[in-house]
């Protein structure tokens, strides 16, 4: 029943990261043709805006903030693995349940609670930015950061309750695990 | 006070020890402590303030833009055969002699490691692509396992590497903040440009030296490094000229690094657009060579967007923790140690270099170049190190942590795809000879640090 629970919520959590990421992985896609695109302006045709050079790092920034869930999913985040790969798969499982509920889940609660005033004062002054002709969504990019904070957040808990039933099951039927080599 | 912040990097080493990923591990282990100290006194958590800034710092840093550019650029190569046509064209091309498998291996994993830039990837694609072939053409096991992990290991110092790129967004603050710190109020700075420029002369000596080496081999001891039978060759060819061998499969990758590498190093270009350029012709290479499929394009961006995240999570969790090392005064210990130390400059920089290879052991070069060398550098800098030389320096000092064995990461990722029939021990003696060649670069670039300096003072004044 419990386990039933745990592993409908982290197909539904892995559902969306998996969907995220998908899309995203596309922005890569848009940042090297943008990029080239202005290149090819500036040094072929002598122009050039400030905007467009700003919108690949709007891309970039959503890229890497969202990703990390994603990349968390699928266990490419680098480990020191000495020891890690030798642990056998319940071994792992403690790691990572600790490590989301003692390391991963602080760290983006905290992020989350001590960014929001500096975004939301971004959002109150719709901030600009600073450069003439760049893109007046100052306040969108900031908002990645509490974007990560609560797509990170929510993979960690797909995360706790993944290694959770892989404890709580007795038998060797466990599904995927991370397995990534540094 | 500030032997909180010892501590927290000796529990944070053992929490890495772990296996819990390392980006997490760092920011949350800080975090902790930070909690910690705050109860009794000992952190002010308004230090953290800085952090939403900082992270924001990284979200519009256009420097590091160019890392998914670059990592594009090198998924895009690496899984679109151009490195297996490479090796195929230039077996069939230097095959006869003896020992000319080994050079065309050294030279397409200097090619391959410089356009991924990135430790792994170049070992274990070198590993599938070139190991079963030099055990087939009968090279010595050691020399062959030997070659591949230090050639894995030249994306290091190779530019366009990303470890230089992160480098050198990490070492002009540093040097910024060490002028700052000196009473130089219009402070010089260091660009990405100037540590690729840095890296060319000592990289094609060192590409230099293995290929000595090779040569070497192929004079004294012959029968390791075989040359490749002429009816291999033909097979190898698979009826093509060399003309249209050449052309096809040499030319292309080889304009495509020169255009990039050079755009950069005549200030043609940032390193952004030009990894943009690198990837937008990586793409264009695929294409033409009927590589290109939409299922290969989607496990290039996915790599990418994971390779990407994972550096930057990193960058995101090395800054909290090394907001909280400030915090509990861990700048204000290292310096006061450092300045104790015999020898001054040259006594802290072994001192540094040496953690810096011990810490290669467990930490890839991502993190340690957002965790020590951001609290190492201003001190060094501060004290007369030329900011290029010391970047070098460190990224060599990597390379070569990575070799060394039981640790070195080179070794594990070359085991992970090495038949079952190569020995552990094999692997471990065959860079002996590569790690030694290492250590002479080093001794000469600390002995003529003009090595480094010369030609970026020559291109940029």
């Amino acid at each position: 029943m419990l386990l039933n629970w745990l592993a409908k919520t982290v197909n539904i959590i892995d559902g969306n990261t998996e969907f995220t990421g998908k899309i995203i992985s596309w922005f890569t896609l848009i940042m090297v043709l943008l990029t080239f695109a202005i290149v090819v302006l500036r040094y072929g045709f002598n122009l050039g805006w400030v905007a467009m050079q700003e919108s690949v790092l709007y891309f970039h920034g959503l890229t890497f903030m969202l990703g990390a869930a994603y990349t968390l999913k699928d266990g490419g985040h680098v480990r020191v693995d000495i020891f890690y790969q030798r642990f056998s798969t319940k071994g792992k499982a403690v790691v990572n349940l600790l490590g989301a509920i003692f390391l991963l889940l602080p760290v983006c609660i905290f992020i989350f609670y001590i960014s929001f005033d500096y975004v939301a004062i971004a959002w109150k002054i719709m901030e600009k930015s600073p450069e003439a002709g760049g893109l007046p969504l100052v306040y969108l990019s900031k908002s990645f950061i509490l974007l990560f904070s609560i797509s990170l957040s929510l993979q960690g808990i797909a995360e706790i309750f993944r290694n959770l039933s892989i404890l709580l099951l007795n038998s060797s039927h466990v599904p995927p695990l991370n397995t990534e080599v540094k | 006070m500030e032997y909180l912040a010892l501590l927290m990097f000796v529990v944070v080493c053992f929490v890495l020890l772990m296996g819990y990923p390392v980006a997490l591990s760092l920011a949350g282990t800080a975090l902790l402590f930070a909690a910690i100290g705050s109860s009794f006194g000992a952190f002010d958590f308004t230090f953290l303030g800085a952090l939403p800034n900082r992270l924001f710092g990284i979200i519009n840093n256009q420097t590091l833009l160019a890392v998914p550019l670059f990592v594009f650029m090198g998924a895009m190569l690496e899984r679109s055969k151009i490195a297996e046509n490479l090796l195929n064209a230039m077996s069939m091309l230097f095959g006869k002699y003896h020992g000319g498998l080994g050079i065309s291996v050294i030279l397409v994993g200097m090619l391959l490691a410089a356009s991924t830039g990135i430790v792994g990837a170049t070992v274990v694609t070198m590993g599938l692509l070139a190991l079963p072939t030099m055990l087939k053409r009968g090279y010595d096991v050691k020399f062959s396992t030997g070659i591949i992990c230090a050639t894995g290991t030249l994306g290091q110092i190779i530019p366009p590497s990303i470890a230089l790129v992160l480098l050198g967004d990490v070492l002009s603050s540093a040097y910024q903040k060490a002028q700052l710190d000196m009473g130089i109020f219009s402070p010089e700075t260091v660009s990405v440009g100037d540590l690729f420029a840095g890296a060319v002369v000592p990289g094609l000596i060192l590409v230099l030296l293995y290929m000595a080496y090779c040569i070497g081999l192929a004079i004294f001891k012959p029968s390791m490094v075989p040359c490749i039978e002429p009816e291999d060759i033909a097979e190898i060819s698979a009826g093509k000229s060399k003309v249209q061998v050449v052309l096809g499969a040499l030319i292309p990758p080889l304009l495509l690094m020169f255009t990039v590498l050079g755009s950069i190093l005549f200030g043609f270009a940032t390193p952004t657009e030009a990894a943009g350029v690198g990837a937008m012709g990586a793409t264009l290479l695929a294409l033409v060579q009927k590589q290109l499929t939409v299922a290969k394009l989607k496990a290039v961006m996915q790599s990418t967007l994971k390779i990407t995240s994972m550096v930057f999570l990193i960058l995101i969790g090395a800054s909290l923790f090394s907001l909280v090392f400030r915090g509990f005064g861990g700048e204000e210990l290292i310096k006061g140690l450092f300045e104790q130390m015999p020898g001054g400059v040259i006594g802290a920089t072994l001192i540094v270099m040496l953690v810096i290879f011990l810490l290669g052991f467990i930490l890839d070069f991502i993190e340690i170049t957002f965790v020590v060398v951001p609290i190492v550098a201003p001190i060094l800098l501060a004290m007369g190190l030329d900011p290029i030389w010391l970047g070098i320096m460190i990224a060599i000092n990597l390379q070569t942590s990575f070799l060394t064995p039981p640790f070195g990461f080179a070794l594990f990722y070359l085991r992970g795809v090495a038949d079952k029939a190569v020995k552990t021990a094999d692997i471990y003696r065959g860079v002996i000879p590569f790690i030694a060649m290492q250590v002479l670069l080093m001794l000469m670039l600390a002995i003529w640090p003009s090595l480094i300096t010369w030609l970026p003072n020559f291109i940029y004044g």
